[in-house]
């Protein structure tokens, strides 16, 4: 009972709390990350920009023009444009349109490709500063975006 | 003679805009006002409607779990986990055990994270503005362990109809394990911050109390039924995906107010981390997908499957005609259902106790609109 | 004038086959007692009371809907209406299909009651049995044009109240919105 009521003449729970406080006052409690300096490691699964690989010992593509990953995005932003080559019969991919501005980043497209050609990649600086910039062709699709960097 | 001049009006009607810091959202409550009493709080919705049910009839079963993640985009595995149990019930397949443990490990984390976000804000809006920092600084371990293993923080998409599509990678584990002997030190500290504190108890004890009748006329699940003293969890009442084999209690309050809705909270948090630390000391050995077709389509029927969410009982009642996009895909909010309760809740007290009211029923506009 | 070449006539096996019926829910009858009381207290106004996948369903007549449930609620224990929603089948003739939800605290069992409207018709309401049928029946009218007969306040909940359109209906497109209230209300040529 009087202990109850010095605890409540003295403050005792408003000053656990503080003590709380302070006790995170310590420098290795810091916690902020200095971007741009610093950027942030992200996952080596995590889900961003779109790339279309190409095969490191002949520079082609490595797609093959099947239409998969078109078929399975809930969003149908990927337009795959290919054209059949008379000498192997085969199909060659022409265009491909990926509009990142109606992209959700849910990777069904990167689940569908059966040659890991299209991948969602670690880069997360997408931004443009027009609409038509977010719409990527090709060439964008296989050099990926080139943020700024910055010295400090 | 009455002065002409003098307003005799005695209700005063204030717009809680939808830009408000405190409503969580894009909310609008229309208050009614005897001075700094409430008479009555009519809520305005539909702000963050999106359409998600009309979607969810134009896209294949595979595609839409992505969509569901951002109803409730706090908590967004308990979405993805909700709608594929009920798509694989339409199938009548079942989820390998593996697959199954390690969906109770991520959803219980959301749990966590999810419970995270309320304590934050809630504290933010009633005045404490420290426990916000920490329950964030919590929340980035939880979103980094998501991210390492499905890709993304938020709007996970985590779960596939069948069970799984990614494997655990190295070091899961260790990781959750270091998380859970991490956070029960941290509740310790906002219990410290916050649950003796004589001013966060004068401002939450007897504010917005509901009792049992009324939760359960009102349609209220979840923390705020528990709190008003009814021990009912889906988790323990139908429950699903290998919830029987872990061994956790259901906290329960006495009054049914503000602060017993915290307690529960609270104790909820550490009941997951125990759940969280029996699942991971054995994860069974095995596949991680079961035998799904390609092409899902199911056989003519319908089927409502409900998950405990951190919010709530959250229901998905699915119709299929035998094609590959589903009928109607009706989505069941605990939220939607909780906001009714607030004008029952608001009467009597005063305007500073809305936003504690608010706070506690713990809603997400994403989740309430659809 | 040259002949018209004879067309020999098709053979037989080539004629279009005859149409499939279309696929029905493989349903199974439910046994027990409370079917069995249902039945007894509201005779032929209950149309089925049938299991599909383990999950119990009753189809009743629209208005028998309202007594079944209040029976239930205070006759069988079903005291949480968990939710009200609604289907469009617009070929048929009562193109609407309610739907609700109880669950019972007591017995730990769920039940689906099920109903079918035609357009226009307007099904009592329930708020008086379950308060929570507030807002959800309002989200059925909003989504869908059903009126409730004995709201208390039946009005749009999630779109805008002078919005024109119900887009859960089947005719009502993904993609169109109500460009009359978009030009008014926010003084831009489409939503698009």
């Amino acid at each position: 009972m009087v202990k109850r009521i010095l605890r409540s003449v003295f403050l005792v729970d408003l000053f656990e709390g503080l003590w709380v406080t302070f006790r995170s006052q310590h420098p290795k409690n810091i916690y902020t990350e200095q971007y741009p300096a610093q950027r942030p490691q992200v996952a080596e699964r995590y889900r961003g920009a779109p790339r279309l690989n190409i095969n490191p010992d002949n520079g082609e593509t490595l797609c093959i023009g099947c239409n998969l990953c078109a078929l399975a995005c809930p969003e149908n932003l990927i337009v795959v444009g290919t054209e059949r080559d008379e000498k192997t019969k085969r199909k060659v991919l022409t265009t491909f349109t990926y509009d990142t501005s109606r992209c959700m980043f849910c990777g069904l497209c990167e689940d569908a490709c059966p040659v890991d050609a299209l991948e969602l990649t670690q880069d997360f600086e997408l931004a443009s500063y027009t609409r038509e910039g977010a719409i990527w062709d090709r060439q964008m699709l296989e050099e990926g975006p080139r943020p700024t960097s910055y010295k400090f | 003679m009455a002065d002409p001049t003098f307003l005799d009006a005695t209700e005063l009607v204030l717009n809680m805009g939808p830009q408000h810091p405190s409503t969580h959202g894009v909310l609008r409550v229309i208050l009614k006002l005897d001075g700094e009493k409430v008479m009555g709080a009519d809520c305005v919705i539909g702000y963050l409607h999106r359409g998600v049910e009309k979607i969810g009839e134009n896209r294949t079963y595979q595609m839409f779990a992505p969509y569901v993640d951002r109803m409730d985009y706090v908590a967004a595995v308990s979405n993805g986990l909700g709608y594929c149990l009920a798509v694989e019930k339409l199938l009548s397949v079942e989820a390998p055990p593996r697959a199954q443990v390690v969906r109770v490990i991520l959803t219980e984390l959301n749990r966590i994270a999810s419970h995270l976000i309320w304590l934050g804000t809630h504290a933010l809006d009633v005045g404490a503005l420290t426990p916000v920092f920490y329950t964030f600084r919590e929340r980035e371990e939880i979103l980094n362990i998501f991210e390492a293993y499905c890709g993304a923080r938020l709007t996970t998409h985590a779960f596939r109809i069948g069970g799984l599509q990614y494997e655990l990678y190295d070091g899961f584990e260790e990781r959750v394990k270091a998380f859970c002997d991490m956070f029960e030190k941290r509740v310790d500290d906002y219990e410290a911050l916050l649950t003796g504190n004589r001013i966060w108890i004068n401002r939450l004890r007897k504010v917005g109390i509901l009792n049992a009748e009324d939760c359960k006329a009102y349609g209220v699940t979840g923390p705020l039924l528990r709190a008003s003293g009814v021990k009912w969890d889906l988790r323990k009442a139908q429950p699903y995906s290998g919830y029987e084999n872990f061994d956790f209690e259901i906290p329960t309050g006495i009054q049914g107010d503000s602060y017993d809705r915290y307690v529960v909270r609270m104790a909820e948090m550490r009941q997951s981390v125990r759940i969280i630390r029996q699942a991971v000391a054995n994860i069974p050995a095995g596949p991680i997908m079961a035998k799904v077709p390609k092409v899902i389509k199911p056989p003519v029927g319908e089927v409502y499957v409900s998950i405990e969410a951190p919010k709530g009982e959250l229901g998905y009642f699915i119709v299929s005609d035998g094609s590959t996009q589903p009928y109607r895909v009706r989505v069941r909010p605990p939220s939607f259902v909780n906001l009714q309760a607030l004008d029952k809740m608001a009467r009597g007290g005063l305007v500073a106790d809305i936003v504690v009211i608010i706070g506690t029923i713990d809603i997400v506009l994403g989740e309430v609109d659809r | 004038m040259p002949e018209e070449p004879q067309v020999p006539p098709k053979p037989a096996h080539a004629a279009k086959p005859a149409a499939k019926a279309p696929a029905v829910m493989a349903v199974t009858a439910w046994e027990e007692e409370l079917p069995a009381t249902l039945k007894e207290k509201f005779g032929d106004r209950i149309l089925e009371c049938s299991l599909y996948l383990g999950q119990k369903f009753v189809v009743a007549r629209p208005d028998a809907v309202a007594p079944i449930i209040e029976f239930l609620k205070h006759e069988a224990g079903f005291d949480y209406l968990v939710d009200v929603t609604a289907l469009d089948y617009p070929s048929r003739a009562e193109r609407f299909e309610i739907v609700y939800v109880l669950y019972s605290f007591s017995r730990n069992e769920r039940i689906r009651i099920k109903t079918s409207v035609p357009d226009g018709f307007r099904p009592a309401t329930v708020v008086p049995v379950h308060p929570t049928a507030n807002w959800l029946e309002r989200e059925v009218f909003d989504m869908f044009g059903i009126e409730f007969a004995g709201h208390p306040n039946m009005r749009r909940i999630l779109l805008p109240d002078e919005w024109e359109g119900h887009p859960l209906r089947k005719e009502h497109s993904i993609i169109r919105q109500d460009d009359r209230w978009v030009k008014a209300n926010l003084g831009i040529e489409s939503g698009q």
